[in-house]
């Protein structure tokens, strides 16, 4: 197994390579950050060949990317424009841990900017992914042994309903119902949008209160959807031979349900998880955008359409790194949970 | 039992909702100030206890929420163009000057707004010297002074800086500061647009940035662009906290009014449908720039509903470039034909009929439009009858008429993917069916529709015969470069923003005017140009483009500026 680990490391080093220039070449193709400086007033054509020279912007692809990858501070760039290198440079490159600094948020290091974001998004999404593994598991085990009951109809139905429906849709309409139409019928409430109050402050209650509906929108879909799964598994796995031999042997209900079955059901729902878990740093991109949520996934999209570059790139990188490293602890775990699966 | 957990689990999760649901039922601190009694409240002491002075209950403070579609990308006036964070200004930046409800200028640092009857233009316009007033100040008590205004423009100029934009800093030849009062800038020819240009959002803090332009070389990274802790606004820098709210608070130590406002925070909501949610809930007190279909919810809450002139316009850009232009777009009759077949009283319907039709890009500024236009009515018919007599005729009966080559009449219409200018085009494309035109509609993100002509923007290539935006001039100046014959974009010079035409006589107009100081005169060369590019249909307007500002009653004393938008943000109050 150890040396699975470290073959699976080192083969992870030329997959973050090529997918960090795959990603570089689609960024830096996709538009000109500096056509969108312009705002309200597009940029004059001398501002922007002097922007475009001052940040790099008119080197070649490749120099570009080796730029970010590993910095120009070992070689002079020319900044008057006059064609002739004689500043030296700055970057130190991101295998030094320097993404380079913000195209939008001109002098804020890129990693900055993200770390900042960061935890706010872990704090929505950790307990968000809590909520959907449990209570799919939950509706899923039970939807599976009450086979065809009422419950199990009505689950069905919710399940299909759920998952029709677009995450903006539940978004909005929670955020109406719960939080614009109780206020006006003078029922409890709930807010709007944003993570906090803030003239109330950073308080733990306050990040609570607001994480209701977005937890609420992300979890309808992504619970309707692994409740099914689950549901789908564990039907396949009670109507085993072995689980009618524990039966019969006289274990407990409980003892074959999780001793057996849900063990065995349980690994193609770690995959799923597995995938899931890493995508948690790139947040919620709807959902944050819709309640305001000052996470990853609305800073992506901020800075996708600002065409920043470095900003971009890292947290791209980063959910990469976290993809690949995820797949590995998945396969750990799959061995765990499967004796019969040995890595060589 | 077996079943009791899963129950359990649940009831537990629909009771933490119910929970903090009510715990959400605490209003946040109130908007409106609580009457407070001007005397104090009798004592209602128990009788074993000491008289003593009862302690007045502190009033709570008023603050205003502001809903925010963008989040700034820098509070450094000089290293953005986002309208959300120049919007920002007024509030903890000071100026030379600044706009009022009206658009007109009325002077701040500046003791009065030069000119040359008062000497602060010279006659010949090359020289403009701008007297100070003495008793402004930072918020830490330094006097603000014109070695302030000489920093700012050294940093402006300075390459290690890489500004956004240098402009209209780079056509002083120098700057001096005579004495502590006195800030004279010297031009090598007449810059007739300079109140728009010079310091009339942001001075820079010398004694703040200096020091760190010494240690670094720049001013770039300074933490001051993002925190200006110091300012000489009403309001001071309080907080920023990323993706969720920048705050202001009142500066005690302004130099002018105290604001009537404790404080001031701008909460950073992405989402209109969200943004008008907010502010219907009362989550938020002002909300800018709603979708125009929300506006009859706002009025049936009850909420104030504010248009400023901005100086924008919603127009058609026609491609008239020899070298890329379709020849029937070269043609005026085919643009003629094209105004008066398209229906933009219709058009104004998408916007609620809260805008109405534009003839110039100069159109929010009236005193300088021709007052000869005649407007391009709506005209169908006669649309169909000026091709005909032209000899644009439908030859295959496809409903398209071809030109006299046999070409049809086919045209390609470019707008960014904005729901509002797609609905425009799916409107212009039945109008101008029914003329026998054929509108190709292509809708695509800002970022790709300006691109430069060296990443082959479509506009700047001249893949687009009409291209639609809203834009305006240098407001409130007239001045505009689009239609500079040097602003045509080539292999020598692929940043250039004239993807329309060059045309000498025009050009000369645009030239002349920028070095005209007489304001008769200039408004006389702005008669002009409008009455020609209409008269050429070199641009068609579609719809003039207001700041709409969405506000909670209780605030009082609120205008906007279309220039500055919060320049009375001192005079704001709220009441009950």
């Amino acid at each position: 197994m150890t040396r699975y680990i470290i073959r699976r490391i080192l083969q992870a080093i030329p997959l973050l390579f090529i997918i960090s220039v795959m990603i570089f070449m689609l960024l830096r193709s996709s538009g000109d950050p500096i056509a969108v400086m312009g705002g309200r007033r597009t940029t004059r054509a001398e501002d922007r060949e002097r922007l475009t020279r001052l940040l790099g912007l008119d080197q070649p692809m490749h120099i570009q990317y080796i730029t970010w990858l590993i910095g120009n501070d070992w070689r002079l760039v020319d900044v008057d424009g006059d064609g002739i290198p004689e500043t030296p440079g700055v970057r130190k490159g991101a295998l030094r841990g320097d993404f380079g600094d913000s195209l939008m948020k001109r002098g804020v290091p890129a990693l900055d900017i993200i770390v900042e974001r960061l935890p706010n998004t872990i704090v929505l999404m950790i307990p968000a992914e809590i909520i959907i593994l449990a209570v799919s598991l939950a509706i899923g085990i039970y939807s599976a042994l009450k086979q065809y009951s009422l419950v199990d109809q009505l689950v069905t139905a919710g399940s299909f309903f759920g998952y029709s429906m677009p995450i903006f849709f539940i978004a909005l309409a929670s955020m109406y119902i719960f939080a614009v139409n109780f206020r006006k019928w003078g029922l409890p409430y709930l807010p709007t949008v944003g993570m906090f109050d803030p003239k109330v402050g950073k308080t733990a209650s306050q990040v609570a209160l607001h994480m209701v509906l977005p937890i609420f929108s992300m979890s309808v879909i992504s619970i309707s959807g692994y409740s099914r799964y689950i549901r789908s598994e564990m039907l396949e796995v009670i109507s085993q031979d072995y689980i009618r031999t524990a039966y019969a042997k006289g274990l407990s209900e409980r003892m074959v349900l999780v001793g057996h079955a849900l063990k065995n059901a349980a690994l193609p729902f770690v995959t799923l998880v597995g995938i899931d878990v890493p995508l948690l740093l790139g947040g919620a991109v709807v959902t944050e955008t819709i309640f305001a949520w000052p996470g990853m996934g609305r800073l992506f999209i901020d800075h996708l359409g600002r065409n920043d570059t470095p900003v971009v790139m890292g947290i791209l990188m980063m959910i990469s790194i976290a993809v690949v490293f995820s797949q590995l602890l998945v396969d750990i775990v799959y061995a765990w949970l499967d004796p019969r699966i040995r890595y060589t | 039992m077996k079943r009791t957990w899963l129950y359990t689990l649940l009831t537990v999760m629909v009771v933490a909702a119910l929970l903090l649901a009510a715990c959400g039922q605490q209003e946040p601190a109130p908007a409106e100030a609580p009457e407070e009694p001007a005397v104090e409240e009798p004592a209602e002491e128990p009788a074993e206890e000491p008289a003593e002075e009862p302690a007045e209950e502190p009033a709570a403070p008023k603050i205003v929420t502001f809903a925010w579609t963008q989040e700034p990308d820098t509070l450094n006036y000089f290293y953005t163009n986002m309208w959300y964070a120049s919007g920002l200004m007024e509030l903890f930046a000071c100026s030379a000057w600044l706009w009022d409800d009206t658009n007109t200028a009325y002077p701040v640092l500046a003791k009065e707004i030069p000119s040359i009857e008062n000497g602060g233009v010279s006659a010949d316009g090359l020289t403009i010297t701008i007297n100070l007033v003495e008793d402004a100040t930072w918020s830490d008590g330094t006097p603000i002074t014109s070695a302030d205004f000489l920093f700012t423009y050294d940093m402006i100029m300075d390459d290690a800086n890489a500004v956004d934009s240098k402009y209209p800093y780079d056509y002083l030849t120098s700057m001096e500061a005579p004495d502590d009062y006195t800030v004279v800038m010297n031009f090598e020819e007449v810059f007739t647009p300079w109140m728009t240009g010079f310091f009339e959002r942001q001075i820079l803090p010398k004694h703040i940035l200096e020091p760190v332009y010494q240690a670094e070389g720049s001013i770039e990274s300074a933490a001051w662009n993002n925190a200006p802790t110091v300012g000489c606004g009403p309001f001071v820098f309080d907080e920023w906290e990323s993706g969720s709210f920048v705050s202001f608070v009142r500066n005690d130590n302004y130099w002018g009014d105290l604001a009537k406002l404790d404080k001031l925070v701008f909460q950073f909501v992405p989402d209109d449908a969200a943004q008008t949610a907010a502010v219907i809930s009362g989550d938020v007190d002002v909300a800018f720039w709603p979708p125009y279909e929300d506006i009859p919810a706002f009025r049936e809450a009850g909420l104030v509903i504010v248009d400023q002139a901005s100086g924008y316009t919603e127009h058609w850009n026609f491609n008239l470039r020899p070298d890329t232009a379709s020849p029937a777009m070269q043609d005026l009759v085919v643009r003629k034909a094209i105004a008066m077949g398209l229906d933009r009283e219709s058009l104004t319907d998408i916007r609620l009929n809260v805008v109405k039709v534009t003839e110039t890009f100069w159109d929010a500024l009236p005193a300088y439009v021709s007052p000869d236009l005649v407007p391009y009515e709506y005209d169908p018919v006669a649309a169909a009858q000026l091709l005909e007599d032209n000899g644009y005729i439908d030859s295959d009966g496809d409903g398209i008429r071809e030109d006299l080559d046999g070409n049809p009449l086919v045209f390609t219409h470019c707008a960014t993917n904005k729901e509002e200018r797609v609905s425009v085009q799916a409107v212009a494309q039945q109008n101008l069916l029914a003329i026998g035109i054929d509108l190709q509609t292509n809708a695509m993100d800002g970022d790709i529709l300006f691109e430069s002509y060296s990443n082959g923007g479509p506009p700047a290539v001249g893949e687009c015969d009409i291209m639609e935006w809203s834009d305006c001039p240098d407001f409130p100046d007239p001045d505009a470069y689009y239609w500079l014959c040097s602003e045509i974009p080539s292999d020598e010079s692929p940043f250039g923003a004239n993807y329309f035409i060059c045309d000498e006589y025009l050009d000369g107009l645009f030239q002349k005017q920028l070095v005209t100081v007489d304001a008769e005169e200039r408004k006389a060369i702005f008669h002009e140009i409008t009455q020609y590019m209409y008269d050429n249909l070199i641009v068609l307007g579609i719809w003039d483009d207001p700041d709409t500002w969405i506000l909670n009653p209780s605030i009082t004393g609120a205008t906007f500026s279309g220039v500055t938008p919060f320049y009375n943000i001192a005079e704001w109050d709220l009441t009950q």
